[in-house]
């Protein structure tokens, strides 16, 4: 009996465990997995660990996180713990009000948070730069202008980190008896002795887990983060959410792991020491060897720790005069491309990484976003161009532009071209698992059709999904005919009812069309490419009822504060070079029509096979098969709200 | 006893506009054994802070040797204090706790080329190790050194807290009710424990308690204090036998206190009947509030008797039984080793040093009567209530 339950208590321990460390383990798993698949096991390998280190936007997004991370913990709990013990002198008529405003940022909602400290940085410098604009030019003094990066993303995570340390160290100082102050004061301490040598090592319990959780909530946050990094910083977080309007890169994995594998080595070095700490208590001797020994420790650890954090800084202050802050989407550039921009010019590149069009555009419009290069898609294009949000690029400073196919040049979204570069195209279309459907797909009806009932994965995005309902119907996808809209709308409700819909999904399609847990989805070209990669009974078709095609195009904000580093950096990515090398990492066809025609070489030439012509025809759509597809116009507004409206009704968005 | 050491002058104190102290004056001399006593909430803790400097009174002066004190913070008098609850380190062993005052470095002035120089001086370490073995010996914690705190008793925590406190040889020092944690086996240890010590040390111990009992067998001086107020001042004779008022005569020790008239020296009248007394100095026919200490009364055969009672109720003590009788409706206790049924009827005879004359004052007429015996004696004994109320006074001090 009693051996059963132990048995039990046991077996609901281990089950706890696994509950909590599986989806850990998985990732760790995947992390030596010799595909970028998500759920297909390919073989083990090292390779992701090696191209971690060698993508830069990756390991600077890590470095910044951990540099925020220790700066702002170690700040937050000096401030944590000073503000706790002035909290904890108080008269508790003072004091409780007070520990409840503390404790107001910790459950407000971290979105309030940080659009509000956005909000606050935006105004403040705003009101600073003009007045410093003013004095320099009146008194011709030259003080600086601020704008949002690094040191207003450190202040808003000491912000968020402070409440945190007080709450962890006032409970160890409601546990200290209250006259121990007294008593070293009277022993003939002054207060700030007292402090060290009374009442810190009484709260260093409290301290230090005030430390490790405001260190674990800094890597963990990406709200607050998004919007208080500025233009020129990225944390790791934000860096993966970049990454989801594509597949997230299994490079992540592999940095996932190391970080995970860092902080269990530290919690058992500091559990090891604990624990010979508590066994040299009893015996005296070995007490006063620990001590000096742990005193030794403590004087190492804090040199290194200054050590580290001098280099830190060090390192930071490679400054280079000359910056081009770059909004892409993840996974969307080769990292090399930055790298060896930077060393041919000496600019220095801050790329960012943004989840979509709607993303990006609201943070352009939020004000401050300080970015200089932006990648919107074309619709977008042509939204922030009738918004005059963009300027004019002065393409005397795009002499590359040359190589763009006219095909791409003057397009809807920018008819005089005076706004944007092509950088990528691509078509829209339907991948299905050839070894699941009975007959080769060529049309939209499939995704209508309830004899594929569960099996089919809809775009997650109103543009995209009403668009196939517009284009099975024949209908033009830049309609304004609200009846056209509706009926395309009815279509999709209507197959939802049925069930046809598996779900709607982005990011997601990768894993599921991979692991065969879908017949049919909607998604883009250069995404299929790569799914093919993991699964080769996986086919793409643009369908006979033709398709959306689609560019994405750089373009130089108004306001961008480097527009010709902007410029320069444009004309670099549109170089046969570099376009063959973003093809190469993005499977995205480029508008180079140099490089667009390399490509089938270039890649024989790489991985010593010839690429299968069939595969480049999906990449690089040919003429007859463009000619059937259309591309996206901006929508006006009472059309955007209707397409807002049925999304909202459909009840996915 | 020496010369004067320490003196209060009007010192007053309050908190959020409620006085706390009011006009204390007080002076302490130089060896002697002061105690603070009252009830919770008197103030006598207060008064112990500003001597010990972690509170400065809102007026009045705070004189060390004849020099002002008041904005001398705690770390430069030369005054230690014993916490109420020890306030031990708990990172320190024993021996670190008692050299913790030890080991701050000190500034000494010397003569250095003619001119006197400050300057920061540490004790050598071999100095330090022999006066806190030193003083380990003094409150017997020999071979303690290397306990940790929690693994010490409370009397052994009350030893190291004292050795601590003195092993930096102050002029003072300060005990705030230092045995109030203790059982009362211990604490009556520690009482005879403590008085060896002041005298082995030769230093002046100022010390808060709400215990009477404790305070008359170990003080020189005691102060009682109430509502803020000084009430009386004196050894513990002249305290126990001479109150100055119904508070005193109540606080310290049992009293029956009774209206009287004073109608010329040496005569008192109460329950209409006159007796002599040793008291003399009032305007004649003063009303006066009479004590007779229960003890003190003799019981007589009925017939005998000066005045005549009925007993009420009876409680077995050990030494004497408490007796309370009733005259008149009025409630005496009294004290005596033989016994007295209930309901028997008694006479008393008064001697003329039984009875002690006092002023009226504010208090008249609020102590004194045994009329609610039961309850007034179950709040004496009550150690644990005791002990709440001083923690209730704690809280008043520091708005907890």
């Amino acid at each position: 009996m009693n051996g059963k339950n132990r048995f039990g208590g046991r077996l609901a321990m281990v089950l706890t465990f696994l509950f909590l460390y599986a989806p850990i383990f998985v990732l760790m798993v995947f992390s030596f997995n010799d595909s970028s698949s998500r759920t297909l096991w390919k073989g083990f390998t090292l390779d992701w660990y090696g191209e971690l280190f060698q993508d830069g936007i990756i390991i600077n997004s890590l470095y910044t996180t951990l540099l925020v991370a220790l700066l702002s913990s170690l700040i937050a709990t000096v401030a944590g713990t000073f503000a706790a013990i002035g909290f904890f002198n108080m008269k508790r008529r003072v004091r409780t009000p007070l520990m409840t405003i503390n404790n107001i940022p910790m459950t407000n909602a971290d979105i309030v948070t940080g659009v509000s400290m956005c909000l606050l940085f935006v105004a403040a410098f705003g009101a600073w730069n003009s007045f410093a604009q003013q004095m320099n030019e009146a008194n011709g003094t030259s003080l600086p202008s601020l704008a949002m990066g690094f040191g207003t993303l450190l202040i808003a995570h000491i912000t968020f980190n402070i409440p945190y340390v007080i709450l962890s160290v006032m409970p160890k100082l409601r546990q200290m008896d209250k006259n121990l102050v007294e008593a070293a004061q009277d022993l003939g301490c002054t207060w700030m002795g007292a402090f060290f040598k009374v009442v810190l090592p009484e709260i260093k319990p409290g301290v230090v887990n005030g430390l490790l959780i405001a260190f674990t909530m800094s890597v963990d946050d990406f709200v607050i983060s998004y919007f208080t990094a500025g233009p020129t910083t990225s944390t790791l977080a934000m860096t993966i959410y970049g990454m989801t309007k594509k597949r997230i890169s299994p490079k992540i994995n592999a940095v996932s792991t190391l970080l995970f594998v860092t902080v269990l080595l530290l919690l058992v070095i500091v559990n090891l020491r604990e624990m010979q700490q508590s066994r040299a208590k009893k015996d005296p001797r070995r007490a006063a060897r620990s001590a000096a020994s742990s005193r030794r420790g403590t004087i190492l650890g804090a040199g290194a720790l200054a050590a580290v954090l001098l280099a830190l800084i060090l390192l930071s202050r490679q400054n280079n005069s000359r910056v081009v802050n770059v909004c892409g989407w993840g996974e969307n550039i080769d990292p090399a491309l930055i790298e060896q921009f930077q060393e041919e010019t000496g600019i220095r590149v801050n790329y960012q990484t943004a989840e979509g069009n709607e993303t990006m555009y609201s943070k352009v419009v939020l004000g401050g976003s300080g970015y200089d290069v932006i990648v919107p898609s074309d619709y977008m294009v042509s939204q922030m161009r009738q918004e005059g949000l963009l300027a004019e690029l002065d393409f005397a400073n795009i002499p590359n532009f040359s190589l763009i196919d006219d095909t791409y040049k003057h397009l809807s979204y920018d008819p005089e071209n005076l706004y944007s570069v092509p950088y990528t195209w691509g078509t829209l279309g339907i991948i299905y698992n050839t070894a699941m459907v009975d007959e080769p797909i060529t049309s939209w009806s499939a995704l209508f059709d309830p004899q594929y009932a569960g099996q089919v994965l809809m775009i997650n995005n109103p543009r995209d999904a009403i668009g196939v309902g517009l284009m099975y119907l024949g209908y033009s996808v830049n309609t304004t005919d609200e009846g056209e809209i509706r009926e395309a709308y009815q279509l999709l409700a209507e197959a939802r009812e049925q069930g046809v819909y598996q779900s709607f999904v982005m990011d997601e399609v990768y894993d599921k069309m991979e692991a065969g847990e879908a017949a049919i989805a909607v998604y883009y070209a250069g995404d299929f490419l790569a799914m093919y990669e993991n699964n080769p009974d996986l086919a793409f078709v643009v369908p006979q009822e033709g398709s959306n095609w689609f560019v994405d195009a750089m373009c130089v904000l108004k306001d961008a504060p480097h527009k010709e580093a902007a410029e320069e950096w444009i004309n670099f990515i549109c170089s046969t070079d570099a376009c063959l090398a973003n093809m190469d990492y993005i499977w995205y066809a480029s508008p180079n029509v140099q490089a667009l025609a390399d490509y089938p070489a270039y890649y024989e030439e790489l991985y010593g096979e010839e690429m299968d012509p069939a595969l480049y025809a999906i990449m690089a759509a040919p003429e007859e098969v463009l000619a059937g597809c259309e591309a996206y116009d901006a929508l006006p507004a009472e059309t955007n709200d209707l397409y807002k409206e049925l999304w909202t009704v459909l009840g996915i968005g | 006893m020496g010369r004067e050491l320490i003196r209060l002058v009007d010192c007053c104190m309050s908190y959020d506009g409620e006085q706390v102290l009011d006009h204390i004056n007080l002076y302490i001399n130089d060896r002697e054994f002061l105690t603070l006593l009252g009830p919770s909430g008197c103030g006598k803790t207060t008064t112990l802070r500003i001597i010990g400097g972690f509170t400065t009174p809102v007026a009045g002066e705070v004189l060390f040797d004849g020099r002002r004190m008041n904005d001398i913070p705690p770390h430069q008098r030369q005054v230690n204090t014993v916490f109420q609850r020890y306030a031990l380190f708990p990172h320190l062993n024993v021996f670190e706790n008692v050299a913790f005052g030890l080991r701050i470095p000190k500034v000494v002035e010397e003569e250095r080329g003619g001119k006197t120089v400050k300057r920061k001086k540490k004790l050598p370490e071999k100095e330090i190790q022999e006066r806190v073995l030193e003083m380990l010996e003094v409150v017997s914690l020999k071979g303690f050194e290397n306990r940790r705190i929690h693994e010490l008793s409370g009397g052994q925590q009350q030893r190291v807290a004292i050795a601590r406190a003195l092993v930096n040889r102050p002029k003072v020092l300060l005990l705030d009710e230092p045995l109030g944690a203790l059982d009362l086996r211990l604490r009556k240890d520690m009482q005879s424990e403590l008085k060896r010590i002041q005298q082995q040390m030769g230093i002046t111990f100022v010390y808060v308690t709400h215990d009477q009992e404790e305070a008359l067998a170990m003080s020189d001086t005691i102060v009682v204090m109430d509502q803020g107020r000084i009430q009386q001042i004196g050894t513990p004779e002249d305290i126990y036998n001479e109150p100055k008022n119904a508070f005193v005569a109540d606080f310290i020790g049992e009293s029956n206190i009774l209206d009287g008239i004073m109608h010329e020296d040496y005569l008192v009248e109460f329950f209409n009947r006159k007796f002599k007394c040793l008291d003399k100095g009032f305007a004649p026919m003063e009303p006066v509030d009479v004590v007779i200490r229960p003890e003190d009364v003799d019981i007589v055969p009925v017939e005998k008797g000066q005045l005549r009672g009925t007993v009420t109720a009876v409680t077995f003590k050990g030494v004497h039984y408490d007796t309370i009788v009733d005259f008149k409706g009025f409630k005496w206790l009294i004290q005596t080793t033989d016994f007295h049924p209930v309901g028997e009827v008694i006479g008393i005879v008064l001697n003329p040093d039984d009875i002690h004359i006092m002023h009226k004052s504010q208090y008249s007429g609020m102590f004194g009567d045994y009329s609610s015996y039961s309850e007034e004696y179950d709040e004496m004994d009550d150690v644990t209530l005791l002990d709440e109320e001083a923690d209730g006074e704690e809280a008043e001090d520091d708005e907890e």
